[in-house]
C-alpha cells in the first residue's frame, strides 16, 4: 500500500507525532498505514548475542521491561525520562527513530551500545548500524515504502557499563537542550573502550569517533580533559530555544564529563 | 473514510460510525456526551483529555479513534452510584481542585498509578504526574490527595 500511494501514504507507528502534525495541518497523507494491525512488531526478544526490539514496542515497554533494564539500564532510563508517561504509553520506538528529530533521547544511548536497524521495504531486507541510519534533519536512509522493523541492541561485553543523562533547561517534559551516552568497557582497572555519543545539538546525533587513546588509560583528569577536547571538536551545535550555540558547547563538557565520571566512579 | 467502530468503554459496548480522523477525544466528547474528558493543549502534553485504556494513561487528544482497542475508561467509568471513588474523595477532602478542569485527567492518572505502585515514594508520585499540568497551581494539594487516597485504598484492601 504504501508502494502503491507513494508521497500520499504514509505508515502510523504509535501516531505520537503524526498525528499532532496532521491536526495542525503541517502535514496531510490521503493514507495512513497503521502498522499496529501487523502482528508480532511490538515484541522484545532475546537472542544469543542481544535484544532485538520490535519498531511497534512502546517507550513505556522498554522502560519497564525486565530485559532491557537487566541488560541494558542506561536504555530503560533514557526511554523513561522522554515526554510524559502518556505518550511513553503510546509512542513507538521505530517511529521515534525514524521521525528523525534532533533532540531524540534514545539515539545517544543506542549509539553507544552500537544498536543496528533491521529495514524492510520493496527492493528487500537490510540491516543499517545506527550511525549511518540519520541523515539530516528529520531525515533517514530509509526509501520510500520502506519500513523500519526493529532494533537490535548487543549485549556489553564484561566489565561495561552505560549511562544516559538529559539536561533539560525549559521543563521536565520537554524535549532536552542535550543528551549525553557514554558507554565504558574496563579491563584490570584500566579502560578497554569509551564510547562517547551526543545528541540535542545538530542535525544528526554524534558518536564521538578518535577515542582509541585511552586504551590502558585510566580516566584521570588529563584524559578526561583531553577527551572533551575532541568531543568539542566533533560537535557543531546550533543555537535553539534551549540554549544558545555557545552555551550548549559548555553544556556538553559539562555533560560528558559527568557521564564519564560516573561510569568510573560506579566501579 | 467513514467506519464503524466498537468501542468498549466504561464497561459498556458503544458501535458506533465515525470518520477515519477522529480522535478518541472527539468521539468521546461529540458522540459519547462524555464531558470529564477535556481538550487542553491537543498535543499531549498537559493530561486534560487523559483516559485509561486498559488500565494504562493515554491522551485522548492524540489516539485515533478508529485504534482505539481495549477496554476505555474515563472519569465516568469510576462512577460508585451514589458515592464516589477514593481518590476523588481524597481530591475533595484535600482541596485538591481550584478549577477542576484538569481534575479528571489527574484522577485517571493517579489511579493508573497506585495499581503499579502501592508504596510510592514522593519522588514516584512526582515523577509520575509530571506530565500532568495544573494551572491553578495546586501541586502540593494533589500530592497530598495522593497520599490520602493510596491510604484510603490500602485500608480497604486490608
Amino acid at each position: 500500500m504504501l508502494a502503491r500511494h507513494g508521497d500520499d501514504a504514509r505508515p502510523l507507528g504509535g501516531g505520537t507525532t503524526l498525528v499532532i502534525l496532521m491536526k495542525q495541518r503541517a502535514l496531510y497523507y490521503p493514507y495512513l498505514v497503521d502498522l499496529q494491525t501487523i502482528p508480532g512488531l511490538a515484541e522484545i526478544k532475546i537472542e544469543s548475542d542481544g535484544v532485538r526490539i520490535g519498531a511497534l514496542a512502546t517507550h513505556r515497554q522498554i522502560e519497564c521491561s525486565p530485559v532491557i533494564e537487566a541488560s541494558f539500564p542506561a536504555l530503560a532510563d533514557a526511554f523513561g525520562q522522554i515526554g510524559n508517561v502518556r505518550i511513553r504509553q503510546t509512542a513507538s520506538v521505530g517511529g521515534n527513530l525514524a521521525h528523525a528529530d534532533y533532540r531524540l533521547d534514545p539515539p545517544p544511548a543506542l549509539l553507544v551500545l552500537g544498536a543496528e536497524v533491521s529495514l524492510f521495504g520493496t527492493q528487500g531486507a537490510r540491516t543499517v548500524p545506527l550511525g549511518l541510519f540519520f541523515r539530516g534533519l528529520y531525515e533517514t536512509v530509509l526509501e520510500p515504502a520502506e519500513l523500519l522493523v526493529d532494533i537490535k541492541v548487543p549485549f556489553m561485553p564484561e566489565n561495561s557499563r552505560a549511562v544516559y543523562l538529559r539536561y533539560n533547561t525549559l521543563s521536565a517534559n520537554d524535549w532536552p537542550c542535550l543528551g549525553v551516552a557514554a558507554f565504558l568497557t574496563e579491563a584490570n582497572g584500566r579502560c578497554r573502550e569509551l564510547r562517547v555519543a551526543l545528541g540535542g545539538l545538530a542535525s544528526t546525533p554524534v558518536l564521538v569517533g578518535g577515542l582509541d587513546f585511552v586504551k590502558d588509560q585510566t580516566l584521570d583528569a588529563a584524559v578526561i580533559d583531553r577527551l572533551l577536547d575532541i568531543v568539542d571538536q566533533q560537535i557543531a551545535p546550533f543555537a535553539d530555544l534551549r540554549g544558545s550555540e555557545w552555551y550548549k558547547r559548555r553544556m556538553a563538557r559539562l555533560f560528558v564529563k559527568k557521564a564519564v565520571e560516573q561510569l568510573s566512579d560506579t566501579r | 473514510m467513514r467506519r464503524n467502530i466498537t468501542l468498549n468503554i466504561n464497561r459498556r459496548v458503544e458501535t458506533l460510525t465515525i470518520d477515519d480522523a477522529d480522535t478518541l477525544l472527539e468521539v468521546l466528547n461529540e458522540r459519547l456526551k462524555l464531558w470529564s474528558v477535556r481538550e487542553s493543549c491537543g498535543v499531549g502534553v498537559c493530561g486534560s483529555c487523559t483516559v485509561l485504556v486498559d488500565g494504562q494513561p493515554v491522551s485522548s487528544c492524540l489516539l485515533l479513534a478508529v485504534r482505539a482497542a481495549g477496554e476505555i475508561t474515563t472519569l465516568e467509568g469510576l462512577d460508585m452510584g451514589s458515592s464516589l471513588h477514593a481518590i476523588q474523595q481524597a481530591f475533595v477532602e484535600e482541596r485538591a481542585l481550584q478549577c477542576a478542569y484538569c481534575t479528571p485527567g489527574f484522577v485517571l492518572t493517579v489511579k493508573a498509578f497506585l495499581e503499579q505502585n502501592q508504596n510510592p515514594s514522593d519522588h514516584d508520585i512526582r515523577e509520575y504526574l509530571a506530565g500532568n499540568l495544573c494551572r491553578c497551581a495546586g501541586y502540593p494539594d494533589i500530592l497530598r490527595a495522593v497520599r490520602s487516597a493510596q491510604a484510603k485504598i490500602n485500608s480497604r484492601q486490608q
